[in-house]
């Protein structure tokens, strides 16, 4: 039940008290590599996230499994050789939005962020910090963010003929489109 | 050019050859059709819910990876980004369901609410929910 309690620790708590919170379980993860040899593309649109406005944390959780490649051998040696998702299935982020001040919950708009926080993947935990926008929207927040990841930094290993084909580091795309939890 | 020179060239070029052939199918390797695929499972989204929320472990080692062919009743409708699809099924449990991604070619009209549909797809595992990717509607 360790996964319910992640996600959901942050909904129970407050969640009387505090009205702010929002969940989408089908956000966007995608992720891109471009090299004179390859172009590798894969997304997973089954992203659970929970935001909670008025504190700025967040949290999101993917399974490794749940990415999608266009070639199905490419997926398959993502799953099994680098990211070995039978033994660590999941990825997760938590971290929390640095200048939430800037972000103004009762004005639709567009408006830039921070984020830092804890990234998780291959089992192995790094400190990051990526710039972001929240956008608020009637009836929502959208979430969005582009940043590079490094493969070696999480312990995956690319082996040397491989290696020329992936980008040394990875384009990563977060898409989010988050509801209000009350209405659950 | 000697008999046996020209063997060994034929045999070599063959080799290389059906070496290339092999490397460009599984480079091209589509993903599983769904649509005709044997499901390795039949079962309904309230007990394959349950199965993963009693516990996880015994349910991922039996069901990730696996082909199911799930039947239940449709809770909601998610278009997601670049116009994938998302249904999730009503199961036993308020929370928790079970969420089947379609490849970008479904059409959302297709589905309507508290519709029971049953589709088939491969289990990727649970989160807070059980997540089917790649499918194809049966029924």
């Amino acid at each position: 039940m360790k996964h319910i309690a992640i996600l959901f620790f942050l909904l129970v708590s407050g969640y009387a008290a505090n009205a702010q919170k929002y969940m989408t379980k089908n956000g966007l993860i995608g992720f891109y590599s471009i090299t004179p040899m390859e172009e590798i593309k894969a997304d997973n649109n089954q992203v659970a996230g929970v935001i909670d406005a008025g504190t700025g944390e967040m949290v999101f959780q993917v399974l490794i499994k749940s990415f999608h490649f266009e070639r199905a051998l490419m997926e398959e040696h993502f799953n099994e050789n680098y990211m070995e998702s039978e033994k660590y299935p999941k990825s997760t982020f938590k971290g929390k939005i640095t200048d939430l001040s800037s972000v103004n919950l009762s004005k639709n708009g567009t408006y830039y962020v921070t984020v830092d926080g804890d990234l998780t993947i291959h089992n192995v935990t790094n400190k990051v910090s990526m710039k972001g926008t929240i956008e608020v929207i009637t009836g929502g927040i959208n979430a969005n963010s582009k940043f590079n990841i490094v493969p070696e930094d999480y312990k995956i290993n690319i082996p040397g003929v491989v290696r020329e084909k992936i980008n040394k580091n990875l384009e990563v795309t977060v898409a989010m489109k988050y509801s209000p939890l009350e209405n659950k | 050019m000697k008999t046996y020179i020209k063997i060994a060239l034929f045999i070599v070029s063959f080799i290389a050859l059906s070496g290339i052939l092999a490397a460009l199918y599984f480079y091209n390797l589509k993903h599983t059709d769904m649509a005709k695929a044997k499901p390795d499972f039949v079962i309904t989204a309230s007990v394959l819910q349950k199965a993963f929320e009693d516990d996880e472990t015994a349910a991922s080692t039996r069901y990730i990876n696996k082909i199911l062919e799930v039947t239940g009743t449709i809770a909601s409708v998610n278009p997601a980004e670049n116009n994938i699809l998302s249904i999730s099924l009503v199961t036993g449990s308020g929370i928790s369901s079970v969420i089947c991604t379609f490849p970008a070619i479904a059409d959302p009209s297709k589905f309507s609410t508290g519709h029971k549909i049953t589709l088939r797809g491969e289990c990727s595992g649970f989160l807070m929910d059980v997540l089917l990717n790649n499918c194809a509607v049966i029924q």
